[in-house]
Order: C-alpha cells, then structure tokens, then sequence
C-alpha cells in the first residue's frame, strides 16, 4: 500500500525490481513469498536501488502469513514503511471484517460508523478492526474525542466474508488525508444450519407404532403356533 | 378343527398379517438413494490458488485502493422446478442472530436464497436456495418433493434483472445434518453451480426435526 504523497516509487524486493512506477493511493498484490526475511527497497522511478529513498532490512514474512507494507507517513510526516500482519482468520456467517490503519501525518483520531466512535484514540502507525454485520455504513474518522471530521464521510460497503482494510493516508498540514482501501476475500463460513421443517410429514425411516406392529405381529405367531403344536401333541 | 385350533390358526395368520405390513413400510420408508455426490464434490473443487514461490517472474496486481462499491448481484426472484410440480417465490435471507442458522422464510411456500453468497449472475460457486419440506402449522412447503428430483431434471431460476437461467440436476444426496459438509455447498469458488435445501430423512417427534438434508445440486444447462 502506498500512502506516500505525490511520490511514486520503484519497489525493490531483495535487490530485483517488484514494482514499476508504484502510485501513492495504489495497492499491490498478492505477492507469494516464501516464509523468510525480506529486504525491502523504495526509489524514485528508473534511479538504481543504490539511491533507495526508504529501505527495510530483513522484514520478516511468517509462514502462511499474510501481511501488508504500508509505505506512508509517520506522525511527524516523515516517509517509512510499516509491515502490518493481516487478520485473515474467518469470520463468522454474516459478518465482515473492518480494519482500520492510521498511516497517516496526523493526530490521534477516533473513527466512527454512522456517527457512532467505533473506534477510538488511533495512533500512527497502528491499526484498530472489529467483525461487524456485512453491509454499507456510513464512516468518517474525526479527530479523537472530537466532532472535527478529518477524512470522509464515506460510504463503506463491507461486503460478508472479506476483511476490508482502510489506510487513512496524507498530511493533516499538507491537507492531503485521504483514505487508500484493500480488501481480502474469502474469509467466510457457512452457516450453523439449514433447519428446514419440523412437521414430520417428510419423515422417512419407521414410526414407534411401527415397532409396536412388529412385536405384536412376532408374538401372535409364536402364541399361536405354540397353541397349535401343544393341540397337536395333546389329541395324539 | 376345536374353537382353541381355529384361535390358533387366527392369531398366526393375524402375525402374518402384521408382519407383512411392517416389511412393507419399512421397505417404502427407505430414502432414495444418493445419486451423484461425486459429481457434486467435483463441482466444488476449488480453482487451485498459485503455491508459494520466490519473488521471480511474478507480475503483481496493482489495483486502485478505492473503497470497495457495491458488486453486481443478481437475486434470484423465482424458482420454477416442473419435475416436481415447484413454482416458489424466492426470499433474500442471511443469518439467524440467534442461532448462527440459514433464515430459511417462514412461510413455507416461499424459499430463501443466501444473500451472502454469489447470485444467479456468478461465474463461480455456489448459488444456495433453502426451502421447508414442511411444517408443523402450515403443513407442506414447496420443497416438500425435493427429493424426488433426480439427474436430469430442469430447474429454471428468474433473476431480479428478468432474465431467466435454466439448470439441469447433477446430484441428489442426504446428510446427516451433524455431518453435512456445509462448507462445500456454501462455497464462493468452484464451478457455478445452483445447490437447493430442506430437510429429510427420519423426524423426531419430540425435537420437532428432521435428522438429515437433502442437497441437490444443478449446474447451469
């Protein structure tokens, strides 16, 4: 992800070039890595790696992880790149995964969902998520404790069984926040159930009066048979 | 022949009696069997996702990060199934708060479709459609016969956009509901495919349940 203003970047991935002309407001991905640490370089576009203007040595990418590198702003507005592990872990039936990233030059915020803090006192460079009810909500992030709007609002439709990942991007003082969003799908279940009638008219397999025929059917035989042999053997 | 003979005689024949009746319940109660669950498990085998290689050669997908928009689903409005006399109005659904469930509509001549997953627009997955066999108040639902349907049969499903989607049947099979691979029928990968519910098999009176599923699957014709 890309949150860097108004400089786009060449990204290096141990030493061999990942991705040309990378714009801010851009995500890229997936990129399949095998579990390892990772050097990471930023340049201009077309300079050599040699002139990187943000490296990271030895990120470490976990084995069957998943993770995103925001490349953004810290709170003092200078150029970094954080490693964010995704929560790609299931979400339950009728859910959606929210999270939100502060990555960009500003205070702490509080971000709300129809007016309502969800989330409060984020901090650069972190992350706050919740599973919610899949759906549209209407979101803005405002400074924390405040109702001073600092990015939105916006109309997050967070579609079930994804996790959408909101980067809040830019310079406060530069007035260029903004919001960059990534989205993982098929995070979802299945439901518990499928109840689908409870009349019994459907039933198959047998009914208790079946048992009771059966075993009255089994002892008229065998009385009877009994009487008529004892009959037998008696008029003999 | 004394009247304790013909007693006798009587009870033994009344036995046979009632034991023939039995055989013959217990032979008619037997379900269908399953027919093409190793079609249906094909179907949802999923596309293989690329396993995890060097950083070489791979071109990585750059995409705006625009907030997700809402995707174009096609719900489907109406369900006609002519092999078992079915023309059913079909209901939006989700998830029961409570129970973590299917919402299946509580009117039982009505079904519900699986909001959640793909609509009669998708090119991969699993289109679900869950209907009553019956209930306890309002006696047979419009998935009352679907265990009746078998391979080859038409299905034909109208979406909201008006177009109509015509489906053959593939498979027919009965689960324990503790067994039913769920995951599989609610799948949002594999090759499209339409997947209808209800329940089936042995009722207990006393839970007021059924103890299986019936899940036919269909594959666009």
């Amino acid at each position: 992800m890309h949150g860097i203003p108004d400089t786009p970047v060449d990204v290096y991935v141990n030493g061999r070039k990942t991705l040309d002309n990378f714009k801010p407001g851009d995500v890229a991905g997936p990129l399949n890595l095998e579990q390892g640490d990772y050097d990471i370089a930023l340049t201009k576009p077309g300079e050599p790696i040699g002139s990187a203007i943000l490296t990271v040595d030895n990120a470490a990418v976990p084995g069957g992880g998943n993770v995103s590198l925001a490349a953004h702003l810290d709170a003092a507005a200078q150029p970094r790149i954080t490693p964010f592990v995704n929560d790609v872990s299931k979400v339950a039936a009728g859910k959606a995964r929210l999270i939100v990233r502060h990555t960009a030059a500003a205070p702490e915020v509080d971000v709300r969902a129809g007016g309502t803090p969800v989330f409060k006192g984020l901090t650069n460079p972190n992350e706050a998520k919740g599973d919610v009810d899949a759906g549209s909500v209407q979101a803005d992030v405002v400074l924390a404790g405040t109702d001073t709007v600092a990015i939105g609002p916006a109309d997050l439709n967070l579609k079930e069984g994804t996790a959408t990942i909101v980067y809040a991007i830019g310079s406060a003082e530069g007035k260029s926040l903004d919001v960059v969003a990534q989205t993982i799908t098929g995070l979802h279940s299945a439901p518990g159930g499928v109840p689908s009638g409870d009349g019994g008219q459907a039933g198959t397999g047998v009914h208790t009066w079946w048992y009771v025929l059966t075993s009255v059917g089994v002892l008229l035989l065998l009385g009877g048979g009994v009487r008529l042999a004892t009959a037998r053997t008696g008029r003999k | 022949m004394t009247v304790r003979d013909r007693g006798a005689l009587a009870a033994v024949a009344a036995g046979v009696a009632a034991l023939t009746v039995a055989t013959l319940v217990a032979c008619g109660s037997q379900p269908a069997e399953d027919v093409g669950a190793d079609e249906a498990a094909n179907l949802a085998t999923a596309t293989p996702t690329p396993s995890a290689r060097a950083a070489e050669g791979q071109s990585v997908p750059v995409t705006a990060g625009k907030l997700p928009a809402g995707a174009k689903i096609v719900p489907p409005v109406r369900l006609v199934i002519p092999g078992i006399d079915v023309t059913a109005t079909v209901n939006a659904v989700g998830i029961n708060e409570r129970t973590n469930e299917f919402e299946v509509p509580p009117s039982v001549d009505q079904i519900g479709w699986y909001r959640y997953g793909p609509g009669l627009e998708t090119d991969a997955g699993s289109v679900v459609i869950a209907g009553h066999v019956d209930s306890a108040k309002q006696g047979r639902g419009a998935f009352f016969r679907l265990r009746e349907l078998d391979q080859g049969d038409t299905v034909t499903g109208t979406g909201s956009d008006g177009g109509e989607r015509q489906y053959r049947v593939v498979a027919r099979e009965e689960y324990a509901k503790t067994k039913i691979p769920l995951g599989r029928y609610f799948a949002r990968d594999g090759k499209p495919r339409l997947t209808l519910i209800t329940c089936g098999g042995p009722f207990d009176a006393k839970a007021r349940k059924y103890r299986d599923n019936i899940v036919v699957t269909a594959v666009p014709a």
